[in-house]
């Protein structure tokens, strides 16, 4: 049989473009689920939610505000021929707010979302466009307690979602600066360095090294630092022995802090020290922080200490903030197969019309008692089996039917 | 105990891996035979995988987690820009990347006229051009034999890689400049190695020890 023009035409309407894609059914029951959990959680830590724009001026993600470059951001303009963009990072809003609502405010702020964001990535990279990110920000906290209490919220996140086998890694940006600085890089020189040791490329590394004629101590410290993980007092101890540079001794005194007192929280195992990570975001400032799962090829969760960022919209304020990517989560314990069958649940009420009064009684009561019920009037000319099957499409616990003689049987379902 | 999957890049660069593999005493019967039309294959014994691929899908299986570690050139990792930890350098398949051409267009490369450049190679050869030469180009892509563009008039110069460059000699052509040296490489996935990081290192580690100098 040929297919009429017609119908052609309609099924290209039915395609998403590209990069972002529907949510439906069994999935997005999951996911809602998933998203409930984590915010839950974070709102236990006493974190209040905030909603900000979709999208906003460009100059809010620009250059050192930003996480993701000018030509991955999805943007146009508006009838003033501002340039805006959907959000590609929730971030920097919330430090523009922080700026704008609480200027006079010396004590904590802190701050919760849920939201999309989009990252107008290359076609065919196998990577969403749009993803949904559960964050949340703390300012005007700059102590070691405001590190340690946002990476075991990030922990305690990622356990209460289901997932049991992740890892955090934890480093802290002015390593790297303090010891390229030490180095006596420029900035061009400084950028390689950076990605190359983003790249975990060590061989780049020494070659650069070599090039550039470092010597003596620092040069053995970069020789080390893919080997400087795991073991928290013998890293330290290695890098204090061979450098003064200050910035670099405070932010191993302040990993070693971090370190004791996510011991007093009894969450150590989830976290391993990496000297040698590194973000490719300059906004962080301090402890940089990632979380790791089996099932997919990048972190699910990222957070670190960003002190200068809320400085550019006008209020100087410390602050530290973490995101969950909640797609990366899902697809990872889909990969695991953490997911339990089932999500939704629920009864379905059948009834013919000669009982609607009665029925819709009955479902009143049910929803009374916290039971989520779903209504459908049974036509006469379908079967009992029909809906049963039916019932058992939709993921339904039960089926009840209200018989025109009023008594109400019970089916179970799957 | 979990796989550890690799991707290698298909052809010659795929077989020094393995004979490389072997001496640290990882090996993989079935992929010898070469008549077998098997896509994956195991070594059950001590938890490792194998595929092959083109070499330039060697990056995207790797970055997205399909595979744990991928070998493959350099010349790919630079033109297909995916997020990998690259973290050994085998010392094996090294060549040159190089701007190619007839030494008549060598002053064509100086005086930052708009000329047309013919490459495999499209991100690399913009990269070049634009980022580290500051000269605005047309590049076109190709798809092999390179050498052609510039004898047949499609382009003034071509870039490519240049292992001997008696190819090049035949056909009139030279190299103009060089680009980077290249070789072959070993990547791994950013969460394989976090997640798999005592069983990567220490791979790496005896791979680094057998790596010819």
């Amino acid at each position: 049989m040929s297919i009429s023009g017609n119908g052609a035409q309609r099924r290209e309407l039915l395609h998403t473009p590209g990069g972002v894609r529907d949510i439906y059914g069994a999935e997005c029951a999951r996911k809602k689920e998933i998203e409930q959990k984590v915010h839950d959680v974070i709102r236990s830590y006493g974190f209040r939610d905030i909603q900000t724009p979709t999208f906003e001026y460009f100059d809010v993600f620009n250059k050192e505000r930003g996480t993701v470059q000018s030509k991955e951001m999805f943007k146009f303009f508006d009838r003033g021929n501002n340039t805006l963009v959907l959000r590609p990072d929730v971030t920097p809003p919330i430090a523009r707010c922080v700026a704008k609502y609480c200027r006079d405010e010396q004590l904590q702020i802190r701050l919760c979302y849920t939201g999309n964001t989009f990252v107008n990535t290359r076609p065919y990279k196998g990577k969403l466009q749009e993803v949904t990110q559960v964050g949340a920000e703390l300012f005007n906290d700059d102590t070691s307690d405001a590190d340690a209490e946002m990476i075991a919220v990030m922990i305690q996140c990622l356990k209460s979602s289901g997932l049991r086998e992740f890892q955090l890694e934890i480093g802290h940006a002015d390593l790297f600066r303090g010891l390229a600085e030490e180095a006596g890089f420029d900035r061009e020189k400084t950028e390689e360095l950076r990605g190359l040791i983003s790249s975990k490329n060590f061989f780049g590394v020494e070659e650069l090294l070599d090039k550039t004629k470092v010597s003596g101590k620092v040069r053995e410290i970069f020789a080390k630092l893919p080997e400087l993980l795991g073991n928290l007092p013998e890293c330290l101890a290695y890098v204090r022995e061979r450098t003064e540079n200050e910035r670099v001794l405070s932010a191993l005194d302040r990993l070693e802090k971090v370190w004791a007192i996510l011991g007093l929280y009894g969450l150590c195992d989830y976290v391993t020290i990496d000297f040698s990570m590194l973000s490719k975001y300059s906004y962080y400032t301090g402890v940089i922080f990632r979380a790791y799962t089996y099932g997919n090829g990048e972190a699910l969760a990222t957070g670190g200490r960003y002190d200068g960022l809320v400085g550019q919209f006008g209020k100087e304020a410390p602050a530290i903030g973490l995101a969950i990517v909640i797609d990366q989560l899902m697809v990872a314990m889909e990969r695991q197969k953490l997911f339990e069958k089932n999500p939704f649940g629920g009864c379905i009420l059948l009834y013919p019309q000669a009982v609607r009064k009665e029925a819709l009684l009955l479902a009143e009561q049910y929803r009374d008692k916290g039971q989520t019920v779903q209504m459908l009037r049974k036509s006469s000319k379908k079967t009992l089996e029909v809906y049963r099957e039916y019932a058992k499409r939709m993921d339904a616990e039960k089926l009840l039917y209200l018989g025109e003689d009023g008594k109400l049987t019970s089916y179970d379902i799957g | 105990m979990r796989y550890i999957t690799f991707a290698l890049a298909k052809g010659r660069l795929a077989k020094q891996t393995l004979s490389l593999l072997e001496k640290i005493g990882i090996t993989c019967e079935e992929m010898k035979d070469e008549k077998t039309r098997k896509l994956i294959f195991a070594n059950e014994e001590l938890g490792f995988r194998f595929f092959l691929s083109k070499a330039a899908d060697v990056p995207t299986y790797v970055e997205l987690g399909a595979a744990d570690i991928g070998v493959v050139g350099k010349d790919t990792i630079l033109e297909e820009g995916r997020k990998l930890y690259e973290v050994l350098d085998l010392n094996c398949g090294k060549c040159r990347m190089c701007v190619a051409g007839p030494a008549s267009a060598k002053e064509l490369l100086n005086n930052g006229s708009l000329i047309r450049v013919a490459s495999k190679y499209p991100g690399i050869a913009k990269d070049y051009f634009y980022n580290k030469k500051h000269q605005t180009v047309e590049i076109i892509k190709l798809n092999g034999s390179v050498e052609l563009a510039p004898i047949v008039g499609l382009s003034e110069v071509i870039v490519d890689i240049v292992e001997t460059g008696s190819t090049l000699k035949e056909n009139g052509l030279e190299v103009l400049e060089e680009i980077c040296p290249l070789s072959a490489r070993v990547v791994v996935n950013e969460v394989s190695m976090k997640m798999q990081h005592e069983r990567i290192t220490k791979l790496l580690k005896e791979l680094k020890k057998v790596i010819p100098k």
